[in-house]
């Protein structure tokens, strides 16, 4: 009877679990070595999984928000570029009509003046980007603005026809000459002005939408990002400029232009400001963008240090380990060879 | 007296010596089956200098009964832990790539793009793009999941007809054995058979065995359905050719008898495979036709006082959207056509609303930058709405969260049953070398056995041939 007991089958296959645990171990080891994660994330997190695939899903949305937001950038920088040469091309339509106040210009600079303000301004709120309108509002695939000094213009039609509905006859008349500057104040109120400050901007100068893009700039923020043309003080700027080029090209005495000059001037002089404002709003918007996007690329920063504790593994850990399983599986190895060696048949003759 | 039984005495020691020997060498040939027991030639005196050898089985019925249990629960493990594996390759992919959970992930990065430039239709069509990657994902993981199912329930018919034929074996050798230790006759290696048999059925059924008189062997499932009692049990399952999803697996029988899968603890090959056909394969499929409800109901038009009708993503019981679980959804939900510039349709219609009729119209004026309704579908996805607790998740979450939280409830059954399945193979190889140690064979100590009865034969015929002299001594003197 023996005490202790061991088999030759447990002897020899002592070693073959451990072994085959090993190599698993192993080839875990050097792919967390080769890959800096864990072998199998899913295995190694568990139910913590949808944690990381909710990470990595966040991650990617970030990223797609700092890209878009990218655009939408683009879309501002433009934007201001064109609102700021607005201003500019209205400072230069203050200057004459300052000028034509006095009553120093000719008239024919005063007129160029302002259609040249028309044409630049219709080319500046025409401006395009990414195939979009910029000063469209939402309906961004239809050109906001017509060029008012060619002949097929529906403003131009509409403000002639306002002139003959209100006189009895065109500016270029010679009964024009006979409107007095209290007549051509009433026409500029009642007439002018309804059609670029009311419904008649619309209708016959713009085809943009009072409603402004809105864009999703953060995870749960949005915010408009496009500035429209029916903004007030671009409307003025246009007021100011048609006035001074159609009373300018006209037969209207010279009290009649002056009175006219007077309220382009003092428009235009309002337009400036309201374009300033219109600036620092998208300006304030601007911020609001290239804020979002960097606090979103720290928020980027910030998960891809939780994914890493997640499912990171530490390089140096991992290379220990291979080094260590490998020299385990040698020792085993060498073991078993020993082992298989050891019988009392090889003593016995 | 005298010379003739010193003769008589010598020959008993040869033959029980030569008895002894082939116990050895009967040993020394088995040494590495792992279901043969060490066999002892233990000598029995009886009458004055006669000796008997009875051959006696080395058994450890404690160690036994414990690597018997050892093996059901790493099968059972194992064959969950495989099964969970093939799952999650089929249905999420490698990395979750084809997951649905990537998938809406993608669509809700389309969806933003999109938002930015609702004017530009090409990104739209990258919006529908990505919608079909989310159906695909669904559509396929359906088919998948149902064809696992098919394949488990093949399994689970394999698995019964072996255990029936095992049975049968059974029956065979235990007839054997009872009727050997009746006559008194050597049983052994029916004993030995019958353990391997054991081994076998419990790889499949998680047993318990009762000794009754005359080595006759009981076996009773662990929850105390009766296996086998003097006849053998039959075990009948009718095997369904196909599955489709909410269809449920038909039952196993033993002895008419219903066996379930079992809890969390598959024990056995058998509750493993029925775990993974009935409540692993059904769960997921309701996870999966959840997803797809979310994405109808996310994408849903909506115009109150009209109903909600479906959008982007469509089903075959469209317009109405589906308000609680529907089986199989995951396999019916399609791109609406309306949408898709592929079949003809619109993506602007994304943009505007209307695929329902010009009361969905959201973007009244048709502008080619309205974007309120791109960005209100993508708030949508991160809305929380509530989920049928019957597919095993949180009731109440988005269907981003939802889609990731059904990879974190496969990982975690997976990770459970893979940590399981090693700690249970561990104790199963731990068990079977206890028990291999206990009575397995040792050729070393056999072999110097050997050389004892080697000397014990050299000794004995010594004897002889001395007596044999001395009898030819006496006759020569004669």
């Amino acid at each position: 009877m023996k005490a202790v007991s061991v088999s030759s089958a447990a002897i020899s296959n002592a070693m073959r679990y451990s072994q085959m645990r090993m190599q698993v171990d192993l080839v875990k080891a050097q792919k967390e070595m080769d890959t800096g994660k864990v072998a199998d994330t899913g295995l190694a997190l568990g139910a913590r999984s949808a944690q990381a695939v909710n990470f990595h899903r966040d991650l990617d949305r970030l990223n797609a928000l700092v890209d878009s937001n990218a655009l939408v950038s683009a879309r501002l920088k433009s934007t201001q570029d064109s609102l700021g040469q607005i201003v500019s091309a209205t400072q230069n339509l203050v200057n004459v009509l300052t000028v034509a106040v006095a009553g120093d210009a000719s008239d024919s600079v005063t007129s160029k003046s302002g259609s040249t303000m028309l044409q630049s301004l219709s080319t500046m709120l025409n401006a395009s980007m990414n195939g979009e309108y910029l000063f469209a509002g939402t309906n961004t695939d239809v050109r906001p603005l017509d060029d008012y000094t060619s002949p097929a213009s529906p403003a131009r039609a509409a403000f002639d026809a306002a002139f003959l509905g209100h006189f009895g006859f065109s500016k270029d008349d010679p009964a024009a000459a006979g409107i007095s500057a209290a007549d051509i104040e009433t026409f500029m109120t009642s007439v002018v002005e309804p059609q670029f400050m009311g419904a008649g901007w619309e209708a016959n100068w713009s085809s943009a939408t009072d409603q402004a893009i809105v864009s999703r700039i953060a995870l749960n923020e949005t915010t408009q990002t496009s500035v429209s043309a029916n903004n007030e003080g671009l409307r003025k700027v246009a007021m100011a400029a048609t006035l001074a080029f159609e009373a300018f090209s006209g037969n209207l005495s010279a009290e009649a232009k002056t009175a006219v000059a007077r309220r382009a001037q003092a428009l235009a002089g309002e337009a400036i400001a309201d374009l300033g404002q219109l600036q620092s709003q998208a300006g304030i918007v601007q911020n609001r963008v290239s804020d979002a996007s960097a606090r979103i690329n720290t928020q980027i920063d910030l998960f891809e240090k939780h994914i890493i504790a997640l499912e990171g593994v530490d390089p140096y850990e991992a290379a220990n380990r291979v080094s260590d399983l490998m020299s385990h599986i040698q020792t085993s190895f060498a073991l078993t060879a020993r082992i298989h060696q050891l019988s009392l048949l090889n003593y016995l003759t | 007296m005298s010379l003739s039984s010193a003769l008589s005495i010598a020959q008993s020691a040869l033959l029980s010596t030569s008895r002894q020997t082939s116990v050895v060498t009967r040993n020394v040939a088995d040494a590495s089956n792992p279901d043969y027991a060490r066999r002892t030639g233990v000598v029995v005196s009886t009458a004055p200098g006669a000796r008997m050898v009875t051959i006696q089985r080395a058994v450890d019925q404690q160690l036994f009964r414990q690597n018997i249990i050892a093996i059901s629960a790493w099968s059972g493990q194992s064959t969950l832990a495989g099964g969970l594996d093939r799952l999650q390759l089929a249905v999420n992919g490698v990395d979750n790539a084809s997951s649905a959970s990537t998938a809406i992930g993608k669509l809700h990065n389309a969806l933003q793009l999109y938002a930015t430039t609702p004017s530009n239709p090409n990104v739209g069509a990258t919006v529908v793009d990505a919608a079909k990657q989310a159906i695909r994902s669904l559509n396929d993981g359906t088919q998948a999941i149902q064809a696992f199912r098919a394949e488990t329930d093949t399994q689970i018919a394999a698995s019964v007809s072996e255990l029936n034929q095992l049975l049968a074996q059974f029956e065979d050798v235990n007839k054997t054995i009872v009727s050997g230790t009746r006559t008194g006759s050597d049983v052994s290696d029916a004993l030995d058979k019958r353990d391997a048999l054991l081994k076998r059925i419990a790889a499949h059924v998680p047993v318990t065995t009762h000794m009754r008189a005359d080595n006759d062997m009981v076996i009773t499932t662990t929850n105390g359905i009766t296996m086998f009692e003097t006849v053998a049990r039959p075990v009948s399952f009718a095997p369904s050719a196909a599955y489709s999803p909410g269809m449920a697996g038909s039952t196993v029988y033993i002895d008419n008898v219903p066996v379930s899968g079992g809890a969390n603890e598959a024990s056995g090959k058998l509750a493993g495979l029925l775990q993974l056909r009935d409540t692993t394969g059904a769960t997921m499929q309701a996870q999966l036709d959840e997803i797809a409800r979310g994405l109808i109901s996310a994408f849903a038009e909506s115009a109150p006082p009209l109903p909600d009708a479906a959008g982007l993503f469509t089903w075959n019981g469209a317009p109405g959207v589906p308000a609680n679980l529907v089986n199989g959804l995951a396999g019916r939900i399609s791109v609406n056509a309306a949408f898709d510039p592929e079949r003809g349709g619109n993506v602007t219609l994304l943009r505007d609303g209307g695929a329902n009729g010009a009361g969905y119209v959201a973007n009244a004026a048709g502008t080619a930058s309205f974007s309120d309704r791109l960005i209100a579908l993508g708030d949508r996805l991160d809305q929380p709405m509530a989920f049928s607790p019957a597919a095993g998740i949180a009731a109440s979450s988005s269907v981003t969260a939802y889609s990731a939280s059904a990879i974190g409830w496969l990982d975690h059954a997976r990770q459970q049953a893979t940590t399981q399945a090693d700690t249970k193979e561990a104790l199963a190889s731990r068990t079977a070398e206890a028990l291999s140690n206990a009575t397995g064979v040792n050729i070393d100590a056999e072999m110097s056995l050997m050389l004892d009865l080697e000397h014990t034969y050299q000794a004995s015929a010594r004897l002889l041939t001395t007596v044999d002299e001395m009898l030819k001594t006496l006759l020569n003197a004669v």
